[in-house]
């Protein structure tokens, strides 16, 4: 603890020293200037493939001459590393990718270099407009997209069509019908009951949210009638429908959806997941390059999507995933990390990311998604999905599992709107 | 041994009174120097820097250079009317005792246990003792985590095995009680090997004629352990007590672990998770520095009874 103390006071001591140098060199992005620079970009979990990584290496190199450096960041403690090392000029990444409700916290410190005068060149108004406002202060753009992805439903067709269920049209529908799916055995629905990132999607259907702004202060709104609701139909879909214990959050429901190992049936008729899981979804059969693995194929007999509907019909609001991508303010190689960014906006990585099925920043290019059925649940999921608040203070309240907490204790039977009173509070102090 | 010199030279030499007044830095002195040094930068440094930010408000923006706002020590305060924070500290203590405890009285019949049994054993024993202690923490905790593992755990397995008993899909991460339960067994299966060998080394010399005499004059086992066994290995126990208390009191990974497999939940906080979560978590360094300055004042209080003993024993000899 003493020695993350100590890393962080220096870490703060260098920034302080050289905050005066960091903010000079940065209007100057010519690739004359980026000649030579050899950068580094983190990357959060292994969402980017690495295709994607040997295709930004190659270009960065054709492009300056210079060598740029991938290193990947678990998702899990990110916030913290970022916390330390981004006002650390000799630690910092010059690029980095965030997750995209933590734009707000950073850009705010001010860890990120103003990229309003190349914001046009890169794509401008047809980048992903709800992911731009969480990185922009006053109109001006600090993070951008990077790539967006969102949650759709994965279930049974085998499960669902032997009880006689057809695909829902209405929110109802959905907790009715996962509801009666439901044995000792087997989920109706798979949903860990702290898994807030899936669950918000209720509130939001209902109208519902979690913090607004009230003048120039963030407030959480937990305990407002339409939140409550939401909640409320949560915890009932919660208790009819998971066998998932009330404290399991980030899990990886589709392990549930697949036939199980031991038993040769699933756990789960349905489960809610991020669009790219459907690569660990299907018949397992044992791999052939590691036999203590499996893999996964697709069988469209016994699997489908649907997208979540909403109370009235449509798609509901769900929960829009996805990271940005910012140049870091105390970054010495300006021009270099400048450099890479024209390369991530350009329109042959988007493509990639599309190909890839990352949802790209640039809407122009979605069309390089495909239009499969995992292509189509995507964009359609997306169309209506909406961001966490964007307060300042958001990155520390899933920094402290707040969340998590608030709604563990909802599955696990406690009295909605009380609970949601007492965590407000706790909103409250952090989000400013 | 430096320390020993310097202090016992000067006596243990006759002294010629003009001499005295010495101003030239003896060598022993010069050699003390480098380890002072790395001393107050390795430890002093850290150290207040972090009564410093304790009395200052230091969120994030501070960590991106903006100036602390100093505020006394309403960090303090804060800490002191929050209900969280005293439900953390009782967890911890009592978290810290009990485990502390039953590592103390695992580790003690251990130890007695390989003076009891012949070289083959002892050394079986030994080995295990030396592989549970040598094995790093995080691949010790994924094992232990897959063991008590809701479904496929071997715990809930053989549990389950057991007629009458319903442990299926049991699942341990998800009250405190059980939750904690799981941390201290992993904690003490940890520091079990420590005090056994500590305890073991003890006892060797404990020495075989007063253990006869005893013997003659009638004690039987019991109150050999108890009266001439116990008192001789006092010291030991007491210095191995103390660090465990101080160890079970800051334990951190596997706690953190084990939220990582079950509930992140304020509930499942000890005093390092806690602190933590202040600082790295939602980025407040201010209350955060503050809490680690209670627990290192926590852990001088519980240190108390260890170092007064120590004056007792310097008072009789």
């Amino acid at each position: 603890m003493k020695r993350k103390y100590a890393v962080a006071a220096i870490a703060t001591a260098a920034a302080l020293v050289l905050a005066g140098c960091s903010s000079t060199g940065g209007d100057a992005a010519s690739t004359e200037s980026a000649k030579g620079q050899d950068i580094t970009l983190w990357l959060m979990g292994g969402d980017t493939p690495d295709t994607l990584r040997d295709y930004l290496k190659t270009e960065y190199k054709k492009a300056t001459g210079g060598t740029l450096k991938i290193e990947e960041q678990g998702w899990g403690d990110a916030v913290a590393k970022l916390t330390t090392a981004l006002p650390d000029a000799a630690n910092t990444p010059d690029v980095t990718e965030i997750g995209n409700t933590w734009s707000p916290t950073f850009t705010n410190a001010g860890a990120f270099t103003d990229l309003s005068d190349m914001y046009d060149e890169l794509g401008g108004d047809k980048l992903l407009k709800s992911f731009v406002e969480v990185g922009e202060v006053d109109g001006k753009q600090y993070a951008l997209p990077y790539y967006f992805g969102s949650r759709y439903n994965f279930y049974r067709k085998d499960i669902w069509s032997a009880a006689g269920k057809t695909v829902p049209t209405t929110l109802a529908e959905f907790d009715e019908t996962v509801k009666s799916l439901k044995t000792d055995t087997q989920s109706g629905f798979y949903i860990g009951g702290s898994d807030w990132r899936n669950g918000i999607s209720w509130i939001f259907a209902n109208g519902g949210d979690l913090a607004k702004k009230d003048g120039d202060k963030w407030v959480g709104t937990l305990a407002s009638d339409e939140t409550v609701k939401g909640l409320t139909e949560f915890q009932s879909l919660f208790e009819g429908a998971s066998l998932a214990p009330a404290t399991e959050f980030d899990s990886t429901p589709w392990v549930n959806i697949n036939n199980n190992e031991a038993t040769g049936v699933p756990e789960a008729a349905t489960i809610i997941a991020p669009g790219w899981a459907h690569w660990s979804i299907g018949d397992l059969a044992p791999d052939p390059k590691d036999a203590t693995k499996t893999v996964a194929t697709w069988n469209d007999d016994t699997f489908g999507t649907f997208v979540l509907p909403g109370v009235d019909g449509g798609a509901a609001p769900v929960f829009a995933g996805g990271s940005n991508i910012a140049v870091s303010a105390a970054s010495k190689n300006q021009a270099g990390a400048k450099e890479l960014m024209k390369i991530i906006f350009s329109e042959d990585y988007q493509t990639l990311l599309g190909e890839n099925g990352l949802g790209p920043a640039n809407l122009d290019y979605a069309s390089a998604l495909g239009d499969d059925q995992f292509a189509k649940a995507l964009v359609e999921s997306a169309a209506g999905s909406k961001l966490t608040p964007a307060a300042p203070g958001w990155a520390a309240v899933e920094g402290a599992g707040i969340l998590e907490e608030f709604f563990g204790k909802v599955s696990a039977g406690g009295d909605v709107k009380a609970l949601a009173t007492e965590y407000d509070e706790k909103l409250d102090k952090l989000l400013n | 041994m430096t320390a020993t010199l310097t202090r016992d030279a000067p006596a243990a030499a006759p002294k010629p009174p003009a001499q005295r007044p010495r101003r030239r830095l003896s060598v022993p002195h010069l050699l003390l120097i480098p380890a002072i040094v790395i001393l107050l930068v390795g430890m002093g440094y850290p150290l207040i820097w972090q009564i410093v930010t304790s009395m200052q408000e230091f969120g994030i923006k501070q960590q991106f250079g903006q100036p602390a706002p100093f505020v006394g020590l309403a960090n303090y305060f804060s800490l002191a009317t929050d209900p969280t924070m005293w439900e953390v500290v009782v967890r911890s203590i009592a978290f810290c005792f009990i485990t502390a405890a039953v590592t103390l009285v695992v580790g003690l019949l251990l130890a007695v246990l390989m003076t009891a049994v012949g070289t083959v054993v002892r050394l079986i024993l030994q080995i295990s003792l030396l592989l549970a202690w040598a094995m790093p923490v995080v691949a010790a905790m994924t094992v232990w985590i897959w063991l008590f593992d809701r479904r496929r755990g071997v715990v809930n397995y053989l549990l389950d095995m057991i007629p009458g008993v319903d442990m299926n899909r049991f699942s341990w991460l998800s009250t405190p009680i059980t939750f904690f339960i799981v941390a201290s067994v992993i904690v003490i299966w940890m520091s079990v090997p420590f005090v056994a060998f500590s305890v073991y080394a003890g006892l060797t010399q404990v020495s075989e004629e007063v253990l006869e005499a005893a013997q003659l004059d009638g004690a039987n086992g019991v109150k050999r352990l108890r009266y001439i066994i116990m008192p001789m290995i006092r010291p030991v126990i007491m210095i191995v007590l103390l660090l465990q208390l101080i160890w079970d009191l800051r334990v951190f990974t596997q706690i953190t672990m084990l939220q990582d497999a079950g509930s992140k939940s304020s509930e499942y906080d000890l005093l390092g998770t806690y602190i933590y979560k202040l600082g790295a978590g939602s980025q407040d360094f201010g209350m955060a520095s503050a809490v680690s300055i209670f627990v290192l004042a926590l852990t001088l209080a519980i240190s108390w009874f260890y170092v007064r003993s120590l004056l007792k024993e310097d008072e009789q000899s």
